[in-house]
């Protein structure tokens, strides 16, 4: 009798749930920080008091005495290589001292009591220098060098032009010039900082990390370790978010590893909550002055930007972010003259790294406000003047971005006719004429973010490496890092999707860089598209392996056979032909002729690097989202309550459904935060809200209703249609709540966070006034 | 770094007050702040640390005669819902309401927030506006302390080391007494006060009368707001009085520019919760 296989509901666009999800929910999921290695050493950081200041003398000897301390690494007993982008950053600081991050030395010992008694009993001896915190200040002449190497304090600068400037200012009707003043928030993962060094006898390390780019972690880590990169093996075991701030080498993952070569034991590293705060890498803070110029019938005519970034000690990441920022303010909108440029002075602060968005946040914030400022200057409706200038399907931005299918005109339009804002927003802005206390806000923000990859390094791709067992299952080998994001589940649909087999047939190993083909890394929301890619592709060869194999048993066509229900079938009728798991062992125990099924690929996207002038089509593909936030202002208090965010966003193709979900929740959450109520406060230096007391992270009652709209405009590169999405959700809120904030009020913020003082200042003034 | 060397529970206020009579303890109720003060170095640890959640007189609420008395061990929680507290205090409730999460507020005990004595402690402020007293027992004996004159400065009070507090004892309120908790933060939950106000009295033909204020985090300690309760007590009820109180309250209190709001900041909170109260209670 023939069995007839039916064909199953796709996976692609299901909610799929995570696969670490029921372990991480039980409690059940060992994350690095849980993490005990037998003979393992805890470790900790010595840091410095001042924010610039020589160092004269460092002083172990007390500390040495302590009982159990093992292992104390200073910048004298330890390798002298640098960490950073711009390699400045030499792990332990030996000669001076340029932000209150600054580590001194690093401590090992049996117990973390003996390692705390340890660092309060090393002590440090310093000459202070004159300090200077304000970008501005520091390319002043005769302000404070904070290396010797870097004349005028000038870190990296980044310089785009197009078209002519001056004259279109010329020929504008309506010019506006701006200062936007952008503040520091940090990543708040739920896991601290963490990391476990351990060499074996042979002299090769190997690391567990929260990394989120675990092959070029080696070429960054291994000229601060004097070893070969080779010889280091990297491990990813569960970590507690990242968002960007393990992109790159910080100096406890350095530190950890000479303890662990001093002590010849396991060393793990960790930060209290304090120092997460303290230490590890900010959103990268911006001083924008912007003109923006249009004319009468709402035709933008040009942008000139002018960025002034706060660098801070040394450059990770953060100062890079003019790359991302810049594709905003030159491409998002028709811009037809631009000029932008940007200059990251060394400074006393604590510096930036990358973080969920990067310079695209602040970019958004910028440009989205700036739109709506203008809209009203030319008395045009927020709609109108962006619908005007939006960009059609096919065209290129000035740094040759491709807007295959760009879908912003759409995107403005959905969100506008969802939320019925044209009549809500000429009404609100009707009530602000009247007395009242509570008032209520619409407004709207827009973006454009690479959706798939971003070429920023030679190669963007990720490589898979697929086999399948004796049973008909399938371990993908992927070079994506899980790192909370759900890319586990994703390349399990996509694969499931390809084999005809169950999901719970598909394993995902991702966690050691001693296996995993080489992949650049978990930013640019690139990993869907990109891992995606590279997963399905390995697939589709290992079903072409597969049918061909089962068309030399059944003679039956391969082109007339297809993977169906973990069965071979005859794609017309489903008649199945053999078993899948059956097929594989005849294939691998065929004697002479015996095959395993196994597979790679290495995807590299169609994209290309930016030239010197910063022009290339660097990403596969291209979204748009626009986010509308309705609110109500309570203008005694000045509270903000959001209502609903409404995002449209154009996604490609959805591949999990709860994936999606959560990332655009997770994301807006944390674009809330940075429009309304985070900020790192950090005064001469010195960090002073260092826990979540007065770090406001949104809680779930502020969080509003989440309305999603996703454009499926399938996408032909991406992977069954999918495009990258997860940084836009982060990047818009904080715009649309500025936009609605004004609309409820009147009153522009262009230094968020947008926080109830602030409100009650601006409609205030110095006189406190009456409830009603 | 200091550890514990010893741990106890003492079962009744008797023993409780011999361990303390003998020499250095360290009290723990619910733990919400002491465990985030000695995480964080802010304060060590005696050698013995006192889990006193074992006593069961100083737990729940009664009701004797004119006088309610609360158990120094009773949750932010049990405030929240219990009846008596309800029918005779619910500034009391609603101040429950608006502290911290139900998480915080289960552990939490209202002696551990008046011996905390944070400038911002929100179980402090409605006490006080009812004229709460405080019951201080040592080996010696007990004492009373009126709330009002328990604080001396942020995170420091007349309790001496050797004494604990058992319970809070106040008077039922006059009859037609009524009052209300404003307390903002920006957020909806789990936050600390900026700026608090608890305000009461007895409103008959639009006359106000027994007015009680107190204000929290607008000072060094928690503080009776004597010139708004002046202003207010007799006068009509009218748009004029309520702004008037609205002002004297900014004005007497005492606040400081921090991380979380500036002084002026905090003066118009107290201005605009004031007002807001009155117009309710009126
Ligand atoms: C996340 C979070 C949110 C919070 N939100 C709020 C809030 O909204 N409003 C607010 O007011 N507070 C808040 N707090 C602070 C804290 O929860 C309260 O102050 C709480 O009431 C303290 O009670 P406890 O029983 O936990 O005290 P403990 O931490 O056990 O003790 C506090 C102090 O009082 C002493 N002590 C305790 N009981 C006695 C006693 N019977 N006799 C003598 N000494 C004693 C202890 O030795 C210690 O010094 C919050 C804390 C956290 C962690």
């Amino acid at each position: 009798m023939d069995q007839i296989v039916e064909k199953p509901d796709t996976l692609i666009g299901a909610a799929f749930p995570k696969p670490d999800a029921p372990d991480k929910v039980v409690g059940k999921t060992t994350y690095i920080n849980d993490m005990v290695l037998p003979r393992m050493l805890v470790a900790k950081i010595k840091r410095t008091d001042r924010v610039h200041a020589k160092i004269l003398s460092v002083d172990i000897s007390e500390a040495e005495k302590v009982p159990g301390i093992v292992a104390i690494a200073t910048a004298e007993n330890s390798p002298k290589g640098l960490i950073g982008v711009l390699k400045d950053n030499p792990p332990l600081k030996g000669d001076k001292v340029r932000c209150i991050r600054d580590e001194i030395a690093g401590v090992a010992g049996e117990t973390e009591e003996a390692v705390n008694r340890a660092l309060e009993l090393i002590k440090v001896e310093y000459e202070d220098l004159p300090t200077v915190f304000d970008p501005e200040e520091a390319l002043k002449e005769g302000a404070p060098l904070i290396h010797e190497d870097k004349p005028g304090n000038i870190g990296l600068t980044f310089d785009f032009e197009h078209g002519d400037v001056k004259k279109a200012e010329a020929e504008s009707d309506v010019v506006l010039e701006e200062k936007y003043e952008l503040h520091y928030v940090t990543h708040t993962c739920m896991g601290p900082g963490c990391v476990i060094a351990d060499f074996d006898t042979h002299g090769k390390l190997t690391i567990y990390t929260q990394t989120q780019y675990p092959y070029n972690y080696k070429m960054d880590l291994a000229p601060a370790l004097d070893i070969p990169a080779g010889d280091i093996r990297v491990i990813q075991p569960p970590t507690g978010g990242a968002f960007g701030s393990k992109l790159d080498v910080y100096p406890f993952e350095p530190i950890a590893v000479y303890l662990a070569k001093i002590a010849r034991r396991p060393v793990k590293l960790f930060f209290s909550r304090e120092e997460e705060f303290i230490a590890s890498p900010t959103r990268q803070p911006a001083r924008v002055y912007i003109k923006q110029g249009a004319k009468k019938d709402g035709t933008i005519t040009f942008r000139d930007v002018q960025v002034y970034l706060n660098n801070g000690g040394y450059t990770s990441w953060g100062a890079t972010i003019p790359a991302v920022m810049m594709r905003t303010m030159t491409g998002h909108f028709r811009i037809p003259n631009v000029e932008f440029h940007s200059v990251a002075p060394y400074t006393n602060n604590p510096f930036a790294g990358s973080f969920r968005g990067y310079g695209n946040v602040q970019a958004t914030y910028v440009t989205a406000t700036l739109m709506d400022k203008m809209a009203e200057e030319l008395g045009m409706d927020p709609i109108e003047f962006r619908l005007k200038n939006a960009q059609e399907p096919g065209e290129r931005t000035p740094q040759n971005s491709l807007l295959k299918n760009a879908a912003l005109a759409d995107c403005i339009k959905i969100s506008a006719e969802k939320t019925d804002f044209l009549k809500k927003h000429a009404e609100y802005t009707e009530a602000r004429k009247t007395p009242g206390r509570i008032r209520q806000g619409i407004g709207i923000a827009t973006s454009v973010h690479n959706a798939g990859g971003a070429k920023i390094h030679k190669s963007d791709g990720c490589g898979t490496i697929l086999t399948m067992d004796d049973y008909g299952r399938a371990t993908v080998i992927t070079g994506a890092s899980e790192i909370g994001q759900g890319i586990d589940a994703v390349i399990t649909q996509l694969v499931s999707e390809e084999l005809g087999i169950p999901p719970s047939d598909v394993l995902i190993a991702n966690d050691d860089s001693a296996i995993g083909p080489w992949d650049v890394g978990v930013h640019a929301s690139r990993t869907t598209f990109i891992a995606g890619n590279s997963a399905r592709n390995a697939a589709v060869k290992a079903k072409q392996q597969i049918l061909a194999a089962a068309a030399r048993q059944s003679n039956v066509s391969a082109d007339k056979l297809e993977l169906r229900g973990g069965h071979v079938v005859q794609k017309d009728n489903g008649v199945s032909v053999t078993k899948l798991d059956r097929l594989i062992r005849a294939m691998h125990f065929a004697g002479e002729d015996a095959e395993l099924v196994m597979v790679s690929e290495y995807y590299e996207p169609p994209s290309e690097l930016e030239d010197k002038n910063h022009v290339g089509d660097i990403s596969a593909a291209y979204a748009h989202g626009a986010y509308i936030t309705e609110l109500e202002v309570d203008t005694l208090t000045g509270g903000v309550k959001l209502h609903k965010i409404t995002a449209v966003q154009d996604v490609g193709k959805v591949i999990n459904k709860l994936g999606i979900e959560g990332q655009m929740e997770g994301g807006i959450a944390q674009g809330i935060g940075y429009g309304l109520s985070e900020e790192l406060i950090i005064e001469e230096g010195i960090v002073k809200n260092p826990n979540f007391r007065d770090y406001k992270v949104v809680t779930a009652p502020e969080m509003p209703e989440i309305e999603c709209h996703f454009i499926e405009d399938d996408e032909e590169t991406g992977p069954f249609g999918a495009k990258g999405i997860s940084e836009l959700p982060c990047i818009i809120p904080g715009a649309s709540i500025a936009n609605a904030v004004y609309n409820a009020i009147g009153v522009r913020f262009d230094n968020p966070p947008i926080t109830p003082e602030k409100i009650v200042r601006a409609l205030h003034g110095g006189k406190a006034e009456a409830a009603e | 770094m200091n550890t514990v060397e010893n741990y106890i529970a003492p079962g009744s206020i008797e023993e409780a007050a011999a361990a303390l009579a003998a020499g250095p303890v360290t009290i723990v109720a619910g733990g919400t702040d002491l465990m985030l003060q000695t995480g964080s170095g802010a304060i060590a640890y005696a050698k013995t640390l006192m889990n006193v959640r074992r006593i069961a007189e100083m737990q729940g609420v009664s009701i004797d005669g004119d006088t309610i008395r609360i158990g120094a061990l009773t949750t932010i929680t049990e405030l929240k819902s219990d009846a008596i507290i309800a029918e005779h205090l619910p500034v009391v409730a609603e101040m429950a309401d608006k502290f911290a999460s139900d998480q915080i507020r289960n552990a939490s005990t209202i002696g551990g927030n008046i011996c905390n004595a944070s400038p911002a402690g929100d179980g402090i402020v409605p006490l006080m506006m009812y004229g709460a007293d405080v019951v201080l027992a040592s080996a010696k004996g007990n004492r009373n302390v009126a709330l009002s004159e328990f604080f001396t400065g942020p995170g420091k009070t007349v309790k001496a080391d050797n004494e604990l507090l058992v319970a809070i004892e106040i008077a039922k309120p006059a009859a037609g007494f009524k009052g209300g908790f404003g307390k903002f933060g920006p957020r909806p939950a789990l936050e600390i006060a900026m700026a608090s106000v608890a305000l009461g009295g007895v409103v008959k033909d639009g006359v106000i009368s027994n007015v009680s204020v107190a204000f929290g985090a607008v000072g060094p300690t928690p503080m009776m707001g004597a010139k708004t309760t002046a202003l207010l007590e007799g006068k009509t009820l009218n748009e004029e009085t309520i702004s008037a109180a609205g002002e004297a309250a900014s004005e007497e209190v005492t606040p400081i520019d921090d991380v979380r709001a500036s002084a002026w900041y905090r003066r118009h909170l107290i201005r605009v919760m004031t007002e807001e109260i009155l117009n309710d209670v009126g």
